[in-house]
This record gives structure tokens, C-alpha cells and sequence, in this order.
């Protein structure tokens, strides 16, 4: 007889396993830290396919920034009923949202991942990519707090991993169909904050990509057909419409001039430590877009603390020369002790060290 | 036949059972993690007032570890018995980076880091006590550039701490105020002991050895903090420090001739005394302004020259024999004899004296020159009658407690 109790609650049990699978939006947890990346609902994930929340605004940043290659997918999310307000010209999310990022590589078989370029996928098939990692940042009434997730290698779940993790990867480029075997690295929470905090050490952490002039550029570029997910946060209603939203430079836009190009690159990849309150402040070696006299921006700059990290050179930047200046050096490393960015890579950006050697070459002047 | 019924019930066991399966998967998610992980676990969850052991024993840590909560306490069980060894460290350009204040480390080494072993970067209140940093090898330009790195700091107590192999400074504190490094030892580091662009500091009762350079107070161009100034360095031994430089070129310490004792670069209000200087083969004392590194100074609020230096009462013996600068070399060539104990450039701002540069009030043979630098060191002077004076004694450091 039991049976006969037990059997209606099973079955409520599993429509509301149904309903949730299908409908329900994703879930803000303010107090417990879920070990499980599902708890949160932002995705549906199905044997072939990973599938944001229908509740979410995918993005993608007009300015991203390097990651080893790897592919991203990012959400963003704002619980029903709230509204970002805007504070300082930006961005000020309510208690509750959470943005994710997702990082992959598409599969050239089953066992090989490849690099190619990120041509910013909406959901993500399981058979034709490896899903690596889920990074949320979750808007608490504290400030925003960061959650770094692992995807099993099945790609059933993600499980949280504050320590961070690491994992072999083996990319082959298909351009010269070599090989490329590398570390990928899933940062800890306090390396989240290496780059989140950009008022070192005592600001918040806070969004990077999910800011007004990140978001005001359609994932296509700027195709007009398709509305950028700041207007598409105008029409949820979660921000109110304003005509004086600022559009940042892109290093990818090819039809910018070559120093607009060079200094988005930097302030992207760089700036988030080398401002003028972050935490490479103390370099004296200023590459975000704040306004800071050539020395201090690395034009005949001597290095500080720089150990082998000066690779032998004696300046940041020697223009004309390249090959002389530090800060090429340090990008063309992947020596941890001597790369920079410190975090986030260990692959060389090989567009980015072109663009920046370019850059150095035009520019007239000795040391 | 399989009927609704057997399916609904199949399907609420299966759930049942995949519950089970994933509450199991949970635990052997926290059981797979090694010390390193646990380590930097606990390090991120920490409470101010939480006290983490580390315990005796070497402990392999592959990636840089980290601390942004205030108020803790790692301590080891001991300086030699407690190793966070990084020898095969893959990840991160130091071995622990702090930011967080009222910290303390203690009893505990950090060997072999690929890059800074210890780096404390804006925290107040910090004490570092019996910790070694230490590259295993030797001084090799392949090691770290800083042993123990407090940057942008203030009140800060380094006690007991022993710092070996540094391709830069051993003891390293920079852009930082308030400060105390004692009873420790610097060896086979390019720097020992190095004070840089900080102000309030007192070192003492340290020994510095086989390094490049024993000790260095310097003030640099171009950064956040500067105007380095009211450094106390006492009852130190400062010997022997003739470790060939081996710095990466490009580096401001890679300019250090080897066998300096202690190097004073475009600092002001310094009081060195009653330190003993043993056969440093360059210069026991060597006196600069940054001026001497022929470097642009584009800085407006710069002054690259020292000021107000006051040595007494230091023991000097031997050190001066075999310098290695080229117009140390020159001059001892020309002299015949080892270098003088107290060397300076002899640059002068616009205005200013040799008295307001450097005084001494040294034993009666006590030797000086003044290098006369900005004359392409023609005209070297011995006489050390300007300098025969006496400035007020520097107060000691007291640690702030408030801890904000």
C-alpha cells in the first residue's frame, strides 16, 4: 500500500523535475555556495547541446580579452522584477544578478580541439566542442563575488572549484596543423579578484565585459540587423534607455587606426592591474586609458621590479624597436615569471603581439 | 508490459537514485583535492583571526598561492621545518601574494619560487617572523627577483627572517612606510636588505653577507611612492658582500658593483651607525645619486640626489681591494691603494653643500673620497673636512596598532 502513497508524490515530484527543466529561470543563491553549476538554472544542458536560459542576455564584449584561445560564452542575467540603476556613467547591477562565462574549444574528432577563431556561438553543441570551465560572478548585497565552476570531462556538470584547477590541453592549429600542448588554467577565487579588483586592494570586484561600453556593439560587430545586448537589456527593462551610453574601442577592429587599436588592446589586457589605483600600480607602468605622461606609459620607462621579466632589456618601450622593449618581451613569453598578463594565459596571443610590435615600430622617437 | 504506472515509478526511483549518486560525487570532489588545493581553500575561506598551520614537512605547491582576508595568521613549525617548496611551480609570478592586513607569517620557508616568493602588496599592519625565502641552487639570474616583498605597505616587522638567493633583493621593501627588518639574514642574494622608495625605517642587528650588495636604500623616478627618506640602518654586520652580480641586465640592482656593504641612492635623512663593515672588495659605504646610472630623468618631482646623509660611529675593516666599476677600478689604479671605507659620487644639487649631502663623525681613520662624478671623475677628493659634522639623531620606529 505504501505504494499507492508513494506514487502520486513521485509524480508531482517529476513534473516539477519537468517544469524546471523547461521553464525555470535561473536561481540567485545569496548565502550557500552551490557545489553544482545546475543549481544556479542558467543553463540546460542535454545530451548535444548546452543551452543558456531563455531568462539570460548572451553577450559578447565589443573588447575581449585574451584567454589561451579558448571560445566564451557569456550570460548575463537580472532576476525578474529588478532593474540595474545607473551610478557614476555606469553599469550598477542589483543584488542578485549573475553573470557566467563559459569556456570552450571546438573539436576537429573526438579527442582533438582546435583553434580557430571565436565566432560567438548563442548555445553550444556537445558533440562539436569541449566545455572547460563556468566562471559566475554573482551581484551579493557585499559587492560581486566570484564562483568558478570545472566541467567533468562527460560535460553533464560543473563543479565548483574555488581553488582553481588545471587541465592538459591539446590544441591544433589549423592553420599549421602542428600541435599545441599546453596547461589551461581555471583561476582560484582570489585570481578572479587579480583582475576583477581594479582598485587595488580595498575596491570591489567588478564586471570587466559586462559594462556600457563593452556592451554597446552587437555580437556581429556592427551589423544594424542586430541589436546589441545593451539594447537588448533596454527592451527586458532592465535599464532605462539613455542616448549617452560610450562605446569602447575594439584591438579587433580592423578598421580602426593602429594606435586606437594598440591602446584598446593594452587597456583591455593590461589595465585592469596597470591603473592608476590597481595592483601593478606599484610598476609605475600605467597602460589603461587614464590620462599618464609616455614614461609612465612605458616609452623609455626602466623596468622596477621586473626581475628576469626584463628579459635583458632596459626599457619598456624603445620606439621603433620592438624587439628592445620589455613589454613586447613580457607578452611573448609564457614563462610564468616573466609573461604578462600574469594570469588568465599560458599561451602566447600571437594577434595581440603582432598588433603591439606594429605599433612600437611606428613609433618615432629614441631612448 | 510496461505500463504508465511502472514507468512513473521507475523514473521516481532513477531520480531517487541519481540523487544518491551525485551526493556521493560531492564528497569525492572535496576528498580528490591534494595539500596545495586545500591550502589555497583555506586560504580564500579564512576568517579574520583564523590561524592556518602549515606543518612541518615539505609541501610541493605547483601554482602561486594567495590571501586577500584580513587579520590572518599562516604559521609553520618552523623556519627549516615547515617548506612550501616550489620547485616545480607552473603557475603565478610569485610564491604567496598578500593583500590583506593585519597579517602575519610565521616559522616557515618558502623555497624555490619562480618568481617572488613572498609578495605583500598594499597591506597594513603585516609581520613577517622566523620566515626563510630561500632558491636552493645558489645565486643564479634564473631565480626570483624578491625574497620577502612587502610593496605599498606600512607597518610592517620583518624578525628573524632569513632571505637566500634573490636575483634581486633578498629583503625587499618597497613604496612602503613604517618599517622594521631585524635580526635576519640576507645571503647570496644581489641585494640583502633593500629599502626603495619607503620612508620611516629602521634596519638593525642584521646580517648581510656574500651578496652583491649588503644593503641598499634607494629612491627611484617614475613611481607612485616616492621620496625616500628617514632611514635608521644600525648594528648591522654587513661583510664580505663580493658575490659577482647576477641580476638580469635592465634592472636598477644590476648596477651594483659587486662587493658593495651599503649603497645609499638619492635618499635623504639617513643615519647609519654603529654598524660593523667588513671586506666588501667595492666600497664598505658607497653614496649615489641616480644621476650615476646615466638613466633620462623625466620625472618633475624627482630629486635624484642624496641629502642629509650622517654615518658615525661604524667599524670598518678591510673591503675596498677589488672594485668592480670601472672608475672604481680606475681610481684604485691610479691610487695603488683599496678604495676608501665611505664613497661618494660627490653630485650636488644646484645650491646645496657637501655638508648638506654628507656628514660623518667616524673614527680618526676613517678613509672618504668624493668621486667628483659629475666631472667625468677627474678630480677625486680625499679631504673629508666638509663632511666633519654632526646631524640630529632620527627617532625610532614605533609600530602603528591601529591596523586600518
Amino acid at each position: 500500500m505504501t505504494d499507492f502513497y508513494l506514487r502520486p508524490a513521485l509524480l508531482s515530484a517529476c513534473l516539477l523535475l519537468l517544469v524546471a527543466c523547461s521553464e525555470s529561470p535561473p536561481v540567485f543563491h545569496d548565502t550557500e555556495r552551490p557545489l553544482r553549476l545546475s543549481d544556479w538554472q542558467l543553463f540546460a544542458v542535454d545530451a548535444n547541446e548546452f543551452i543558456p536560459s531563455e531568462s539570460s542576455v548572451v553577450f559578447r564584449p565589443s573588447n575581449p580579452l585574451f584567454t589561451d584561445y579558448a571560445h566564451k560564452l557569456r550570460t548575463l542575467w537580472i532576476p525578474q522584477g529588478l532593474q540595474a540603476q545607473i551610478v557614476d556613467h555606469e553599469i550598477d547591477y542589483p543584488v542578485g544578478s549573475v553573470l557566467s562565462k563559459t569556456f570552450y574549444y571546438p573539436r576537429s574528432s573526438s579527442t582533438t580541439l582546435t583553434k580557430v577563431a571565436d565566432n560567438g556561438l548563442q548555445k553550444i553543441s556537445l558533440k562539436e566542442n569541449q566545455l572547460i570551465e563556468t566562471r559566475l560572478l554573482v551581484r551579493k548585497a557585499y559587492g560581486w563575488d566570484a564562483f568558478p565552476y570545472v566541467w567533468n570531462d562527460e560535460q553533464t556538470e560543473a563543479f565548483l572549484r574555488v581553488a582553481g584547477a588545471s587541465k592538459q590541453v591539446s590544441l591544433l592549429d589549423q592553420g599549421s596543423r602542428e600541435a599545441i600542448d599546453f596547461t589551461y588554467f581555471v583561476p582560484n577565487k582570489n585570481q578572479c579578484a587579480g583582475c576583477h579588483t581594479t582598485v587595488h586592494p580595498d575596491g570591489d570586484m567588478h564586471p570587466l565585459g559586462a559594462v556600457f561600453s563593452q556592451l554597446n556593439v552587437s555580437d556581429r560587430g556592427i551589423e544594424a540587423s542586430i541589436i546589441s545586448p545593451l539594447e537588448q537589456m533596454i527592451e527586458l527593462g532592465w535599464i532605462s534607455e539613455n542616448e549617452n551610453f560610450p562605446r569602447s574601442k575594439s584591438w579587433q577592429d580592423t578598421s580602426a587606426p593602429l594606435q586606437d587599436r594598440a591602446l584598446a588592446y593594452l587597456d583591455m589586457q593590461c589595465g585592469h592591474c596597470h591603473n592608476p589605483e590597481g595592483a601593478a600600480d606599484t610598476s609605475g607602468l600605467i597602460l589603461d586609458n587614464s590620462q599618464t605622461p609616455a614614461i609612465n606609459r612605458g616609452v623609455c620607462k626602466p623596468p622596477v621590479a621586473a626581475g628576469g621579466g626584463a628579459g635583458d632589456l632596459r626599457y619598456a618601450i624603445v620606439p621603433g624597436q620592438p624587439e628592445e622593449s620589455i613589454l613586447l618581451y613580457r607578452m611573448r613569453s609564457d614563462k610564468p615569471d616573466e609573461m604578462m598578463p600574469e594570469l588568465g594565459r599560458s599561451l602566447i596571443h600571437n594577434e595581440g603581439v603582432d598588433l603591439i610590435s606594429r605599433w612600437i615600430e611606428e613609433m618615432t622617437g629614441a631612448c | 508490459m510496461i505500463t504508465k504506472k511502472k514507468i512513473v515509478n521507475f523514473i521516481g526511483l532513477a531520480s531517487i537514485f541519481l540523487l544518491i549518486v551525485s551526493c556521493g560525487q560531492e564528497d569525492s570532489i572535496m576528498l580528490e583535492l591534494s595539500f596545495e588545493e586545500k591550502l589555497q581553500q583555506r586560504l580564500i575561506q579564512a576568517q579574520p583571526g583564523d590561524v592556518i598551520n602549515i606543518p612541518a614537512g615539505t609541501h610541493e605547491i605547483t601554482r602561486s598561492l594567495s590571501l586577500n582576508i584580513p587579520g590572518v595568521t599562516i604559521a609553520g613549525a618552523g623556519i627549516d621545518e615547515s617548506i612550501l617548496s616550489f620547485k616545480n611551480q607552473v603557475q603565478g609570478a610569485e610564491g604567496l601574494l598578500v593583500s590583506a592586513n593585519n597579517f602575519v607569517i610565521r616559522d616557515l620557508a618558502i623555497e624555490d619560487t619562480i618568481g617572488d616568493a613572498l609578495k605583500i602588496n598594499e597591506s597594513n599592519n603585516v609581520q613577517v617572523l622566523r620566515v626563510r625565502t630561500e632558491w636552493t641552487d645558489g645565486p643564479l639570474s634564473e631565480n626570483g627577483a624578491y625574497g620577502i616583498y612587502p610593496v605599498q605597505s606600512s607597518n610592517i616587522l620583518i624578525d628573524e627572517a632569513v632571505a637566500i638567493g634573490a636575483s634581486d633583493a633578498g629583503i625587499y621593501v618597497g613604496q612602503s612606510s613604517q618599517i622594521i627588518v631585524r635580526n635576519s639574514r640576507a645571503e647570496y642574494n644581489v641585494a640583502g636588505i633593500e629599502i626603495e622608495n619607503s620612508t620611516f625605517a629602521d634596519v638593525h642587528d642584521n646580517v648581510t653577507t656574500n651578496n652583491t650588495g649588503g644593503i641598499l636604500v634607494f629612491d627611484l623616478p617614475n613611481l607612485p611612492v616616492q621620496g625616500g627618506r628617514n632611514t635608521r640602518v644600525y648594528h648591522n654586520q654587513i661583510s664580505a658582500n663580493n658575490t659577482s652580480n647576477f641580476a638580469p641586465e635592465g634592472n636598477i640592482v644590476a648596477s651594483v658593483p659587486a662587493g658593495t656593504g651599503l649603497m645609499i641612492m638619492a635618499n635623504d635623512n639617513i643615519e647609519v651607525f654603529e654598524n660593523n663593515f667588513e671586506n666588501n672588495n667595492s666600497a664598505n659605504i658607497l653614496i649615489v645619486s641616480y644621476l650615476i646610472n646615466e638613466l633620462p630623468i623625466t620625472d618633475p618631482n624627482y630629486d635624484p640626489y642624496p641629502e642629509a646623509i650622517y654615518l658615525h660611529d661604524n667599524y670598518y675593516a678591510g673591503g675596498g681591494e677589488s672594485p668592480d666599476s670601472e672608475p672604481l677600478a680606475l681610481l684604485q689604479a691610479a691610487t695603488g691603494q683599496a678604495l676608501p671605507d665611505i664613497i661618494w659620487d660627490g653630485m650636488l644639487s644646484a645650491g646645496k653643500t657637501a655638508t648638506d649631502a654628507l656628514c660623518f663623525s667616524e673614527s680618526f681613520d676613517t678613509t672618504f673620497v668624493s668621486l667628483d662624478a659629475s666631472n667625468g671623475f677627474a678630480q677625486p677628493a680625499f679631504d673629508a673636512a666638509a663632511h666633519d659634522c654632526a646631524l640630529p639623531r632620527l627617532s625610532a620606529i614605533s609600530m602603528s596598532k591601529t591596523g586600518q
